[in-house]
């Protein structure tokens, strides 16, 4: 019995020497296909070289890099669900992409790759607008929200504060409207999501949104046709005609040449003069978004959290997480923000406060600039986000059916409410033809 | 006799083998396609749904009830006549021009120049055309301005009634030089000795060109205006990337907006029945074209 039972300790003692003995790390393997919007030289550069060094650590893992412009992202993966040809990790325009991927049951939760990184890094906001049934579907990468920008020079040269309603912007930019400058542009292709993104700035400073609680569209609240009423001034009075037609990048061009006074954007309005007309940098500023009357409370209109995700498609999803995870690290987090400083905001809280991250000279210099917009990204989430993720929000935006209305009424005369109550109509038609 | 028989059969079906790769490629890169545009216009589908069910004519009648639809094909009937009779014309005159042309370098010089437009991407001459023509900064509206020929700047992209003009001139730049180009090889081909014979009968410019010319290079014209009309019918890329067919839709042809349908707003079943139609008009057209060729080269013969 003895020696039975000494048999027995022996060998529990034995397996447990064995389980505390580590297993040996499996070795990652595979090919990963990642498709990402980042087409600029810089941003491209440092994912590149992440990717390589990645490939040094792991030789058994490669990594096939496709840049799509953020406006043929949507066409490309959406033509994907057609023809298979789908990524293993990509990047995702927004928080509302995310929502109409998960829609369309095409990526996968990664709630263990959060907790690898640090659940706690990131904000809860960020992680909740990529959160469907308690699943965490996206990987918050770098974030950024709307503020307005103005030409300290520019207001100052005609003895004008910095507006902080509506209506002192209106008359700033009026003021401003002369000598081959523009006081603020109002783009309206329905290539791009601008007319809704200024539509939204003005409803929510009232307290309202374009979308009901049952996620209906609402253009044609009395806030929102007021909202419509502005802009269609602001394009009359202060914009050139011409961007009727524009799209984000030829909108914010204007900008970035000297040719506007004010604009409203994220951080890469810095870059952008930066590389057009390094002479104006010193005096580009931002501030909190205008609000209704004064002393209204702040707020955040559009928060952007751009996300990384991880498809069902992955053929080596391990691998795909590690290096996706290989991305947070420190080194290879702070050398992507650089790329486009002040533009790109960490999206992990403690690299706010990292030495190396504020050793950046452009972050030295617009630091007050880099608090304004971290204010903005505290207070807000995506447009239509406000009643939480859902793919309505993603559909009013990516429809260009707002920007048409828009173009309706200035191009043909179409009366406001009459042009508010089409569009809204449908965009009803597509939600209901897409989602229900 | 059986073995006659086995003979042919054997023959008949080496036959079919030589031909069964051609016929491979026909069926799935272009049957194949205009079946399920077909068979997807009688549905429901969308691009990012699996599920879909059969509708019956439910998307043809939404499209012909739809006042964007109207819009669109109005506007690429203009912008298909404008743009080939401005090609047409263009074109024969270059043509006429060149062949008149005297020494081989002057003929070789002016035959790469005219050809110019037609060697570069569409989407490049889209892009250089709308930076010549941008209302803030654009070099033809601050020329036109600073000549005191406008006031102001002509906003050519953004102004309703100038859009569609300003981009069927653009694609008449683009497409004359093909027209041309063929043309002057039709030309080329007209025996010299009848324009002789016709001038010592005491013919004029005007009567040679009536009774020898045109006779002589009709059909020629006749094909290039099929193949064009198909082509300008269904080009997609100047418009797209000078002004996504607007403001307003003032620019929007039916490629566009079969584009949108299928693209922005993902109705794939939508998309498809509007393509069906285009793809029924563009047959007839064909068909009537085809006719009128025909019936001109029986008058030849």
């Amino acid at each position: 019995m003895k020696k039975s039972l000494s048999f027995l300790l022996v060998l529990v003692m034995l397996l447990g020497i064995t389980a505390m003995v580590p297993a040996e790390q499996k070795e990652l393997e595979g090919e990963i296909t990642f498709w990402h919007s980042f087409t600029q030289g810089a941003r491209m550069e440092a994912i590149q070289e992440a990717a390589n060094k990645f490939m040094e650590l792991n030789p058994k893992v490669t990594i096939k890099m496709e840049t799509y412009s953020w406006g043929d992202f949507n066409t490309k993966w959406n033509a994907g669900l057609m023809t298979g040809d789908l990524p293993d990790i990509s990047t995702a325009q927004g928080t509302g992409e995310v929502v109409e991927m998960v829609n369309a049951g095409v990526i996968s939760p990664v709630p263990d790759l959060i907790d690898e990184i640090g659940r706690d890094r990131f904000s809860e906001r960020a992680l909740s607008d990529m959160t469907r049934d308690g699943n965490n579907y996206g990987v918050p990468y770098y974030s950024h929200a709307q503020v307005m920008w103005y030409r300290q020079d520019l207001l100052e040269a005609n003895n004008l504060e910095v507006p902080t309603t509506w209506k002192e912007f209106y008359d700033a930019a009026i003021a401003l409207t002369k000598d081959g400058v523009y006081g603020a542009a109002v783009s309206l292709s329905p290539n791009d999501l601008l007319g809704t993104r200024y539509l939204n700035f003005y409803v929510q400073s009232g307290g309202g949104s374009l979308l009901n609680d049952d996620l209906s569209p609402n253009l044609t609240s009395e806030l929102a046709i007021e909202g419509i009423k502005f802009w269609l001034d602001v394009y009359k009075n202060c914009s050139p005609a011409e961007t009727i037609n524009y799209t984000v990048l030829d909108h914010a061009t204007l900008y970035y040449q000297g040719l506007t006074a004010f604009d409203f954007n994220s951080g890469f309005m810095v870059s952008g003069v930066q590389n057009n007309r390094p002479d104006l940098v010193q005096y580009v500023k931002c501030a909190l978004l205008p609000t209704m009357n004064e002393g209204d409370p702040a707020y955040g209109a559009e928060t952007s959290h751009i996300p990384l995700v991880l498809w069902n498609n992955a053929k080596a999803p391990e691998a795909a997480k590690a290096f996706l995870a290989f991305l947070y690290q420190e080194d290879n987090y702070v050398r992507f923000l650089d790329a486009v400083p002040v533009g790109m905001l960490p999206a992990l809280k403690d690299i706010t406060t990292n030495e190396k991250f504020l050793a950046n000279p452009t972050v030295e210099q617009f630091k007050e600039e880099i608090a304004i917009i971290s204010e903005a990204i505290s207070l807000g989430s995506a447009i239509g986000f406000e009643h939480g993720p859902s793919v309505q929000a993603s559909y009013l935006t990516s429809q260009g059916i707002v920007e048409e209305m828009f173009q309706d009424i200035i191009t043909n005369g179409t009366e406001v409410e009459v042009a508010a109550q089409r569009a809204q109509d449908k965009l009803t038609e597509i939600f209901d033809t897409m989602i229900n | 006799m059986d073995l006659r028989h086995t003979f042919r059969r054997d023959r008949n079906l080496t036959r079919w083998l030589f031909v069964l790769p051609a016929m491979l490629v026909v069926i799935s890169l272009l049957i194949y396609p205009v079946f399920s545009t077909v068979a997807n216009s009688f549905t429901n589908r969308t691009l990012i749904r699996p599920a879909y069910k059969f509708t019956g004519l439910t998307n043809y009648i939404n499209i012909l009830k739809d006042v964007e639809f109207h819009n669109a094909f109005f506007n690429t009937i203009v912008w298909t006549f404008f743009s080939l009779l401005g090609q047409v014309v263009i074109g024969f005159i270059g043509a006429l021009c060149l062949n008149k042309v005297r020494g081989k370098i002057p003929r070789t010089i002016y035959r790469i120049c005219m050809i110019i437009p037609w060697a570069f991407p569409s989407i490049a001459i889209a892009l250089v055309w709308k930076w010549l023509l941008n209302g803030i900064y654009g070099f033809i509206p601050s020329m036109l301005s600073q000549l005191n020929l406008s006031e102001g700047m002509v906003q050519f992209l953004s102004t309703p009634h100038l859009v569609l003009p300003t981009l069927v001139f653009v694609n008449i730049w683009f497409g004359s030089p093909l027209i041309m180009v063929n043309t002057y090889a039709a030309l080329q081909t007209i025996p010299q000795d009848q324009y002789e014979a016709a001038q010592i009968d005491g013919a004029n410019a005007w009567q040679s060109f009536r009774a020898i010319t045109i006779p002589h290079i009709k059909v020629v014209i006749g094909l290039l205006v099929v193949l064009r009309t198909i082509w300008v019918f269904n080009s997609f890329d100047i418009i797209y990337m000078m002004t996504a067919g607007g403001p307003a839709s003032v620019s929007t042809t039916m490629s566009i907006y079969i584009y949108k349908l299928g693209w922005t707003s993902r109705m794939t079943g939508k998309a498809s029945a509007a393509a069906v139609i285009l793809l029924i008009f563009l047959l007839v057209l064909c068909a009537v074209y085809f006719l009128l060729l025909r019936r001109w080269e029986k008058e030849d013969l």
